[in-house]
């Protein structure tokens, strides 16, 4: 078969005067002045004219496969969705996305509140309201129908079930139906599981930068200014009101011109009565208390559902403190922590006249 | 860059006015980190901008560009990490008459090199910013990331330019972007001569783009941190490019963020993806990529979990107010645009998607 070759063509393995095959040293011409430190001086990107001897890799091959591998590597590759489109499995991928995209919807507010979501723990909301607390609510006509407004409310309970009603309320029975954002203290908002939750049905992590930016929105705004000194008081100290934080709602109002709408909330205290609380093991866990209920931690996770305690919601007089003082007002300290406890008077008596009406915490 | 070239007398290039405007025409635009990729779409923006005469492409490598003979575009080969880089760059953009000057040299994605990445982008920026103070140009952008405000819990929902630079208590990836954004901010404190702007982008996603975060997307199998489900923003590659253009034009000055249309949860956006959530707690989370971090089996350092737990979202007013620029696409159209699904496709519902 050999006499068929063309005699000049090069056999493989031949020597090649490019290619040095042992004892290089003395092959390349001048090797003691290579590696003296000086960069390499070949341009970038001119690799072309060095040949390559490997079988069957001629130049035309070795340009195409660094054309593919330049397309390649300027292309995201999307993994899933290449090898989606090579197996015949489209059908489990579009059901394991259906079933991925259930109960959340493709579309946020600028705070995390998902309609869909919402929609979906609406009627757990519902048989707490109606059923279950039995919430009896007046004075829905103080709240304002449209634009920007700040309800002040006191606090009670472990989890947060009185800001929950109080966004409920507004929606089922306010005539304009309107949302409102409760600010939740980071206690409850950086929770596990339940940080989360509240934040798709409507919560925003209290902070002044928040309330701010909701109320420049002509959003309903729900505060707590008790925080987590209003969530951790005792049953002993029930419907006390303690201190309105730094007066940071006072501050916002000033500010926004929104007005203030005094909220008094009663029967929280009862639904989750916090006999005692364990502080020294909490902290090392990331929360302010572990609480003692008389179901929880007895019953576990089942212990933080709330007794079924009768509650009353009542919304006061709007208050417009901007169109008293204005907004220059919100920088004097002295002022703004007055004005912060005479609303936190006002909420305390509409507490007190509340409790002496009714006939009993459960019926 | 050839060593032979003379250096230009410093004395002689200090008797300038304090601050030139640029002129309508004839600009001449440097591109540090021009393979990246908003190096590149803005070589290619800017090339078809009559206002510009002429680009320097600065990099250690060519930019995939095509190669024309009349092109406005002239290589120059530039490596930031050598050690007197700066005169030799201040010695070329003063040559070369540069009036604006776009410092793009950073990383998208971390890397285990995190000395080499330290030379490139802290001590890189310094380079730059030394040559800058030499020459004066009018005009000095410099390309940033949101990440460098940290993910925190007491992060409020949409962090403002003003908000603090927390960075990462052990991430030397977004610790150099934090420091090189502080020498962006000193140097425009005390040479008025320049506009100074930092431009913060969101994590970009689209078709083309490849930064960590398409990286991590692409994965079939994600982590998610149990019982966390933090708000995620993106901008859409063509949006982003189309914001540094702007940037270059204009004369603003300060901080910019540049961020998307909308916020989604991290859990929507992987639903969104038809991605398969892996729930893991934090602590053993972090651990385990600690592990595989130290051994480099993975390439996203146990830092960067931290974005998955809390919020790190940025508000793009001011560079709506002051650069005109409004985020085109919406959250959902970007990532229908990265996961290569066209609008038409499925433009209303992704779950009925059949890509």
């Amino acid at each position: 078969m050999a006499h068929d070759d063309p005699p000049d063509a090069p056999e493989l393995g031949d020597d090649d005067p490019a290619v040095p095959d042992g004892g290089w040293s003395d092959a390349w011409p001048g090797d003691e002045d290579v590696f003296l430190g000086e960069e390499a001086s070949v341009p970038p990107g001119d690799y072309g004219s060095i040949p390559s001897t490997m079988p069957g890799h001629d130049i035309d091959d070795v340009e195409l496969r660094e054309l593919e591998r330049r397309i390649e590597s300027h292309r995201t590759p999307v993994y899933p969705l290449d090898a989606r489109r090579s197996m015949p499995m489209q059908f489990v991928w579009r059901r394991w996305r259906q079933l991925a995209m259930m109960g959340r919807s493709d579309v946020v507010d600028d705070f995390g509140r998902d309609p869909r979501a919402t929609a979906r723990w609406e009627p757990l909301l519902e048989l707490l309201y109606t059923r279950w607390f039995r919430v009896e609510t007046s004075g829905l006509e103080h709240v304002p129908g449209r634009g920007a407004a700040l309800l002040v409310a006191n606090h009670a309970g472990s989890l947060p079930y009185d800001s929950a009603m109080i966004v409920h309320a507004i929606r089922r029975d306010h005539p304009s139906r309107r949302d409102v954002r409760p600010l939740i203290e980071d206690a409850i908002f950086h929770l596990p599981w339940l940080g989360p939750l509240v934040n798709r049905i409507g919560g925003v992590r209290a902070s002044p930068d928040n309330a701010e930016r909701l109320l420049e929105r002509g959003e309903l705004v729900a505060v707590f200014p008790e925080g987590v000194k209003g969530m951790g008081k005792l049953f002993r100290d029930r419907y006390r009101l303690q201190r309105f934080g730094r007066g940071g709602f006072v501050k916002l109002a000033l500010r926004s011109g929104a007005p203030l709408v005094p909220v008094a909330v009663v029967g929280a205290e009862e639904a989750q009565p916090m006999l005692g609380k364990i502080t020294w093991f909490a902290r090392s866990v990331g929360i302010p208390y572990v609480p003692i209920t008389p179901l929880f931690p007895w019953l576990g996770p089942a212990g933080l559902l709330p007794l079924p305690s009768k509650w009353t919601l009542r919304f006061g007089e709007p208050i417009d403190l901007a169109k008293q003082y204005g907004p220059e007002a919100a920088d004097d300290r002295l002022l703004v922590n007055r004005l912060a406890d005479q609303v936190r008077a006002q909420i305390q008596q509409m507490v007190d006249d509340i409790r002496t009406q009714r006939r009993s915490a459960f019926r | 860059m050839s060593q032979d070239r003379p250096s230009v007398n410093a004395s002689e290039r200090r008797d300038r006015p304090a601050r030139r405007s640029r002129p309508a025409e004839g600009r001449v635009a440097a591109i540090t980190g021009a393979c990246t990729f908003l190096g590149t779409e803005l070589c290619r923006r800017l090339e078809e901008d009559r206002r510009y005469a002429k680009i320097l492409v600065l990099d250690v490598r060519q930019p995939p560009l095509p190669a024309d003979p009349d092109s406005k575009l002239i290589f120059y080969s530039v490596d930031l990490t050598q050690p007197t880089v700066d005169d030799e760059l201040a010695t070329l953009l003063d040559r070369e008459g540069v009036d604006t000057v776009v410092h793009g040299a950073f990383l998208s994605h971390p890397t285990h090199a995190q000395e080499w990445a330290h030379e490139l982008e802290d001590v890189g920026t310094m380079h730059v910013l030394n040559a800058c103070a030499e020459v004066r140009p009018p005009r000095l952008v410099m390309v940033s990331t949101t990440m460098i405000y940290g993910a925190h819990p007491q992060n409020p929902n949409f962090l403002t330019e003003a908000a603090e630079l927390r960075g990462h208590r052990d991430s030397r990836f977004v610790n150099d972007k934090v420091r090189a954004e502080k020498q962006a901010l000193r140097f425009a404190r005390d040479n008025p001569a320049t506009a100074v702007a930092t431009l913060r982008f969101a994590p970009m996603l689209g078709p083309t783009v490849s930064n960590m975060f398409t990286r991590l997307l692409s994965r079939q199998f994600l982590p998610v941190m149990m019982g966390h489900d933090p708000l995620l923003q993106f901008v859409h590659e063509q949006d982003a490019a189309w914001a540094l253009k702007l940037a270059v034009d204009s004369d603003a000055e300060g901080p910019f963020n540049i961020v998307g249309k909308g916020v989604l949860p991290y859990s929507t956006v992987l639903a969104m993806m038809g991605r398969v959530p892996l729930p893991m707690p934090y602590l053993a989370a972090r651990q385990l990529l600690k592990a595989l971090w130290a051994t480099q089996i993975v390439q996203s350092p146990p830092s960067l979990l931290d974005y998955l737990l809390y919020l790190c979202v940025a508000d793009g007013a001011r560079a709506r107010r002051e650069l005109g620029f409004a985020p085109r696409l919406s959250i959902k159209r970007t990532i229908h645009d990265f996961l290569g699904l066209a609008p038409e496709d499925d433009a209303t519902d992704v779950t009925r998607a059949t890509g």
